[in-house]
């Protein structure tokens, strides 16, 4: 039974209760709502326990409790090993912890867990927001901790107060070790967050599909530059190459898709560079995707761990992006190369795969070119001037039917770049010209401030690439032939009134928001290129670049200063608040006196007046009996009456007396005495 | 302030148990160590040399935390969670400064002890201030294992509290080593001083009934005690009254030339309450102090004066607080059977 100062006072109770919301409260929206209400539950029969209203429940409903939730776990997901169950877990323990806080063992318990909780937050996002957050729940926490100790720590303002107090004095040395604590990389794999849709550019393209990325501003790739910046019109940012036509949706196609026997050299050395140096190099970080596919500009290296190359010249990571991500390619534009090798019987039957029918309209019209002749270049460009007479860009598109190639060429003549890509591909091929949709990015806003290229979900563009002997894969971008301005200045351009049409707020319409939300995402940027893309990498280059050179001579001035100047703080600060009162010189000679006799064998009783000590060392040590009267004089006079020259004398009496000490051994005149 | 320091031969007696305890060899190393480097003393002024400090339960809890927390970090390879990891560890590396400063620096004086019956609580009352302006929380100061007491010095810069000890035994009893303890400010670490504040509490047998109070059993020459007319001894002289035996006449006086007296006479029958040693034979020693420290509060208590015999000490009968210690003391402090 805990005693009674282990019991739990109210405002304790309220305390752990506040930590645990403070933990749970982000966690709520991805987790089951049952877990919310039994947490809700079980902090009202607590409260009620502590009104007297209720008995904590017993062993047989605790028990059926638990099955309960175990049950309602198993319900409701699928996988155990992974992060959300997890959290799931905890959030559970603490809940059914509450069902039996009574000691202050079983409230350690519970913020300790709820220290962990509110970590677990930071798997699923690092932004700035969710460190702040993070923050907060961390100050709840401990001023919860705090609170545990007495009614005096646990009011409100005192708690925070404290557990401030305590955050801001360990912030210096939690920036330290958090620059210089090795990162070791991930030590088994670990299950990461599935929950959350996919965003981004898809596997597969649909008509429609890119109708939903053109609504969104969210971020999606930064880009910063080493060197030279490709001009707007060179911003193809490539993702993913769609191979594979069913009549209505392009995909990867086997072969092509890593995932699906397509070939991916995991090392850039695996594949042979162009002799001459690449002419863009830089850095991207790209935002949470939930898929593999990295973008780069064509005939893309890298040398970041994790990420391969394609055949089809494009970057892939071996796991999915589920956090940002950051990467160093560099590029060599394609008109810098060599002449390719011919294309492969294989590569040439995949990029001219059609559908067996469908779409005649478009067969015949191409059938009619090529029997006059034309090359495939004549055939394209004929295309192009086609889409530039007739064709309109618009976001909002009228639906297709089943030969949708045939009714966007002939009917509708309405689309965006979907619509130019994958019918100009579909019309190349029929003209016998391996050709084949990259989707990916096209473009991006330069922020002046940080100097990057910030890239945009509604940035998301599909264009064509085609094959053309002797000089290889040819981009081709058909929306430009339709709308130079989307390719130029962007989608807002392009598509004037239509862009962001469907959002909620119009944002982009007010200069002021537009500018705030830049400035926001410089903002970001900076978190993200110094805090949460810090890694062993960036360790080295901080270190390497506040000691000049990681010796260990300086490594070892760098750790070990801070810890020495921190011990001697500490040993200064106990030296002046122990002895806070100095004792009077007459005093502390007094005590050395006192020692002395001590060591001879007599020791002065607490409290003794030195007048009777005096006495006491006569009577069993007659030998000392005069010096110890002399001394007890001068003390006397020098303590009460303020006597210099007593002082004096007290002191040359106790030099005097080491003498003494010095030629008789000490045991032989203890010995004396007893 | 009630101790008494008039009975050295008591200080073997009941000295602190640890300096004897031979069978425990270590606790013996450690009580002399600590003697050493806390001496005895009335007035104590915690500091450095005398505090000790060590990481709680909880705080070991807490670095599993930090560094299940750490593995989240690095599987995850997560930079905020390793923020948060260091953040929790830079809070412990710091903590022992503020648990140790809540206790560094503050001044213990004993006041006064207050004896005691054995089997009851003992109290000493203590005097805790601070010279600095920091505040104090949640100080325990107590003689484990019993609780003691929790003093804050928040506001204030001194407080008076008392804490008990249990009195098992009669005599002179030296308290053991005080602890004072905190685990400001979050209870992840504990800091602690033994400190001998010196503190002596004589404790009186435990009062046994042993029936009425034993009136007029003990006959003993004296001054006071319950008088009888027409005793032996001459009292006074009174103007003589025709009834007056003829033997009492005062002749001496009449042939003085005054006028005739007659003497009167007491018998002084001592019927004054002793409380004796011998009253109580065939009980054991332990016995018969616990029955004469009943007969003294019961004689207290009905206002009758009474006396002390027992082997070694007598006291007069009289009555009053001061009689009742010092009987008691005397009482307290008999040696030991075989002792």
């Amino acid at each position: 039974m805990a005693s009674n100062r282990d019991l739990m006072p109210r405002e304790s109770l309220l305390w752990i209760f506040a930590a645990q919301f403070v933990a749970l409260l982000p966690q709520l929206s991805q987790l089951p709502l049952w877990i919310a209400f039994a947490w809700a539950f079980a902090v009202y029969w607590r409260l009620e326990v502590f009104r007297g209203r209720r008995d904590l429940p017993g062993r047989a409903l605790k028990l059926l409790v638990i099955a309960l939730t175990v049950a309602g776990l198993a319900q409701s997901y699928q996988r155990w090993f992974a992060l959300e169950p997890m959290v799931a877990l905890l959030a559970l323990s603490f809940t059914l912890k509450n069902l039996e806080l009574l000691s202050r063992r079983d409230a350690f318990v519970s913020l300790l867990l709820a220290y962990f909780v509110a970590a677990t937050l930071f798997v699923r996002e690092q932004s700035i927001p969710y460190a702040l957050y993070g923050l907060i729940s961390a100050l709840v926490i401990t001023a919860a901790l705090a609170a545990q100790l007495g009614s005096f720590s646990a009011r409100p303002r005192r708690a925070l107060g404290l557990s401030l107090r305590l955050m801001a004095q360990a912030t210096p040395l939690m920036l330290l070790l958090f620059v210089v604590m090795p990162r070791l990389g991930p030590l088994w794999n670990v299950p990461q967050d599935t929950s959350a849709g996919r965003t981004g550019v898809s596997d597969s393209m649909a008509p429609g599909d890119f109708t939903r990325l053109s609504k969104s501003d969210k971020p999606a790739l930064r880009i910063s530059f080493d060197g030279p910046i490709p001009p707007p019109e060179q911003r193809y940012w490539r993702g993913l190459v769609y191979s594979e036509f069913d009549g209505r949706t392009w995909r990867q196609g086997v072969g092509v898709d890593p995932r699906n026997g397509g070939q991916v050299y995991w090392s850039s050395g695996e594949r042979a560079l162009p002799q001459i140096g690449p002419r863009f190099r830089y850095q991207v970080i790209q935002e949470a995707s939930r898929s593999p596919w990295l973008f780069a500009l064509a005939r893309p290296a890298s040398d970041s761990p994790g990420v391969g190359e394609t055949v089809d010249d494009r970057l892939v990571k071996r796991t999915p992006v589920y956090s940002r991500f950051a990467y160093e390619v560099r590029s060599w534009p394609r008109d810098s190369q060599t002449i390719p090798l011919p294309l492969n019987s294989a590569e040439r039957r995949r990029n001219l795969q059609l559908p067996a029918d469908g779409n005649q309209r478009t067969r015949e019209w191409v059938g009619r070119l090529r029997r006059r002749g034309l090359g495939a270049e004549e055939i394209s460009s004929q295309l192009l001037a086609l889409y530039n007479r007739e064709f309109t860009y618009t976001l909002s598109p009228p639906a297709l039917g089943s030969d949708s190639v045939d009714e966007f060429l002939f009917d509708s003549q309405k689309g965006f770049c979907e619509h130019f890509a994958g019918s100009y591909v579909f019309a190349m091929r029929a003209a016998g010209v391996p050709a084949r949709v990259v989707a990916g990015y096209q473009g991006g806003e330069w922020v002046n401030g940080e100097k990057y290229l910030l890239v945009r979900e509604y940035d998301a563009h599909a264009w064509a690439e085609i094959w053309l002997d002797g000089r290889g894969w040819q981009r081709v971008d058909p929306t430009a032939a339709v709308s130079p301005e989307r390719v130029r200045d962007g989608l807002e351009t392009a598509a004037g009134e239509e862009f962001m049409q469907d959002s909620l707020l119009p944002l982009h319409r007010f200069d002021v928001l537009v500018k705030l939300r830049l400035q926001w995402d410089m903002i970001n940027y900076r978190w993200y290129q110094t805090v949460v893309s810090f890694d062993s990498e960036k360790q080295r280059d901080t270190l390497q670049r506040l000691l000049g050179d990681l010796s260990p001579m300086r490594m070892a001035l760098f750790f070990g200063s801070p810890v020495a100047v921190v011990l001697l703080g500490i040993f200064l600060w106990t030296h002046l608040t122990g002895r806070g009162r100095k004792r009077p010189v007459v005093e502390r000679l007094y005590a050395v006196f006192c020692k002395r006799m001590a060591r001879a064998g007599i020791t002065r009783r607490p409290g003794e007046a030195p007048r009777d000590f005096a006495g006491r060392i006569a009577e069993r040590k007659p030998q000392l009996a005069e010096f110890a009267r002399r001394v007890t004089d001068a003390f006397e006079r020098a303590a009460y009456g303020g006597d210099k020259e007593a002082l004096m004398e007290l002191r040359r009496l106790l030099r005097w007396h080491l003498r003494l000490f010095l030629k008789v051994p000490i045991n032989k005149s203890q010995l004396a005495g007893h | 302030m009630s101790v008494n320091r008039d009975f050295p031969w008591q200080a073997s007696n009941t000295g602190s148990t640890a300096s004897k305890s031979s069978r425990n060899f270590f606790r013996g190393l450690s009580e002399r160590w600590l003697s050493r480097r806390a001496p005895r003393s009335r007035d104590i002024t915690l500091n450095h040399s005398r505090l000790f400090i060590l990481p709680t339960r909880a705080g070991l809890g807490y670095l599993l935390v930090t560094a299940l927390l750490w593995l989240l970090a690095t599987n995850y390879e997560n930079n905020l969670v390793f923020a948060l990891t260091f953040l929790l560890i830079s809070v412990f590396v710091i903590l022992p400064v503020h648990t140790f400063a809540n206790l560094s620096g503050l001044r213990l004086q004993l006041i006064g002890t207050e004896d005691t019956f054995a089997g009851d609580f003992a109290e000493a009352q203590i005097n805790l201030s601070r010279a600095d302006k920091r505040q104090r929380e949640w100080i325990q100061i107590c003689w484990p294992p019993e609780e003691g007491a929790y003093v804050d010095l928040c506001e204030e810069s001194l407080a008076d509290f008392r804490i008990a000890l249990p009195a098992l035994q009669r005599g002179r009893i030296q308290a053991p080593r005080l602890r004072v303890e905190s685990r400001f400010p979050l209870g992840l670490f504990r800091c602690w001083s033994r400190i001998d504040l010196d503190v002596e509490f004589l404790v009186y047998p435990r009062p046994l009934a042993a029936g009425p109070l034993p009136l007029g059993e003990a006959m003993v020459e004296g001054t006071s005690g319950q008088v009888r007319r027409g005793g032996d001894d001459y009292a006074s002289l009174k103007p003589y009254q025709p009834g007056d035996s003829l033997r009492h006449l005062a002749w001496k006086q009449y042939a003085a030339g005054r006028d005739l007296y007659s003497k009167e006479y007491e018998s002084r029958t001592d019927t004054r309450l002793w409380l004796d040693w011998e009253l109580l034979d065939g009980r054991d020693v332990e016995a018969r102090l616990s029955n004469l420290c009943y007969w003294v509060l019961q004689a207290e208590k009905q206002n009758i004066a009474y006396g002390l015999r027992i082997p070694g000490t007598t006291l007069p009968p009289s009555l009053g607080a001061e009689h009742q210690h010092r009987v008691l003391a005397a009482l307290a402090l008999f040696p030991r059977w075989g002792g």
